[in-house]
């Protein structure tokens, strides 16, 4: 009798926690696209502008006049200058940075928007979470800095010529 | 529709299966015709070796390609 008396009282002391509807509610935040395929691939996709960046970096700034980087230098030139296959720089250089920035990006970031309060329709909440993946986030960046030199090449390209 | 073709290791696809050894075949034959192509038109080994590694890299961004959409499924944990 004593046990069961103690097991009433502790049961009547029970403190319940307090659970506040308008508490806001833990979600899965789920990812579009799983980030170690979108790694695997983005570091295909900007092998090979990444390559070609870093010869030209050895060729101008390092002043490394050999043969291998003054000859891939000649290689995309001539390939900018092929009838036929004139598209192929803009696009190692142009669409596989911007499908790797994509591709990347949509598998650390999470976005939703939605009422925070049921009873005022007007309050709404988005939030936006960027996971930390540290192989996404580099090859984001590479991309950038691809995309950057790309597109000031192209333009300092377009305003000599116009000049 | 599921494609088990590829499984990742890393940054690398290995084949799952026949048609994926069919692809990586035909990926590699491919990669060995174009060094025997370049190397019959080329003047030196580094000007082989410079046309050879844009094309292997091309093909390897294809196969890889290919294999990102037909990789298969890993069982939830």
């Amino acid at each position: 009798m004593e046990n069961k008396d103690e097991f009433l009282k502790k049961m009547e002391n029970l403190q319940v926690p307090a659970a506040s509807p308008h508490h806001h509610p833990k979600m899965v935040k789920m990812a579009i696209l799983n980030a170690e395929r979108s790694a695997a691939l983005g570091v295909w996709l900007i092998i090979v502008p990444c390559y070609f960046l870093f010869c030209v970096c050895m060729y101008y700034y390092f002043h490394l006049k050999m043969g291998w980087f003054g000859s891939m230098l000649m290689l995309i030139t001539g390939l900018d200058k092929t009838p036929g296959i004139d598209f192929i720089a803009p696009v190692i250089f142009f669409v596989l940075p911007v499908v790797c920035i994509i591709i990347n990006l949509l598998a650390i970031t999470h976005a939703s928007y939605q009422k925070i309060d049921p009873e005022k329709s007007k309050v709404r909440e988005f939030s936006f979470t960027l996971k930390i993946k540290p192989w996404n986030i580099l090859l984001i960046l590479l991309s950038l800095a691809v995309l950057f030199v790309f597109l000031s090449f192209a333009l300092t390209e377009s305003i000599s010529i116009k000049n | 529709m599921k494609l088990n073709w590829f499984t990742r290791k890393g940054i690398i696809y290995l084949p799952a299966s026949l048609i994926g050894w069919v692809i990586m075949a035909l990926a590699a034959a491919y990669a060995v015709y174009t060094f025997i192509d370049i190397d019959s038109r080329s003047h030196s080994v580094s000007d082989t070796l410079i046309n050879f590694m844009f094309n292997f890299l091309l093909i390897g961004l294809v196969y890889t390609i290919i294999a990102y959409f037909t990789e298969a499924k890993k069982p939830a944990d």
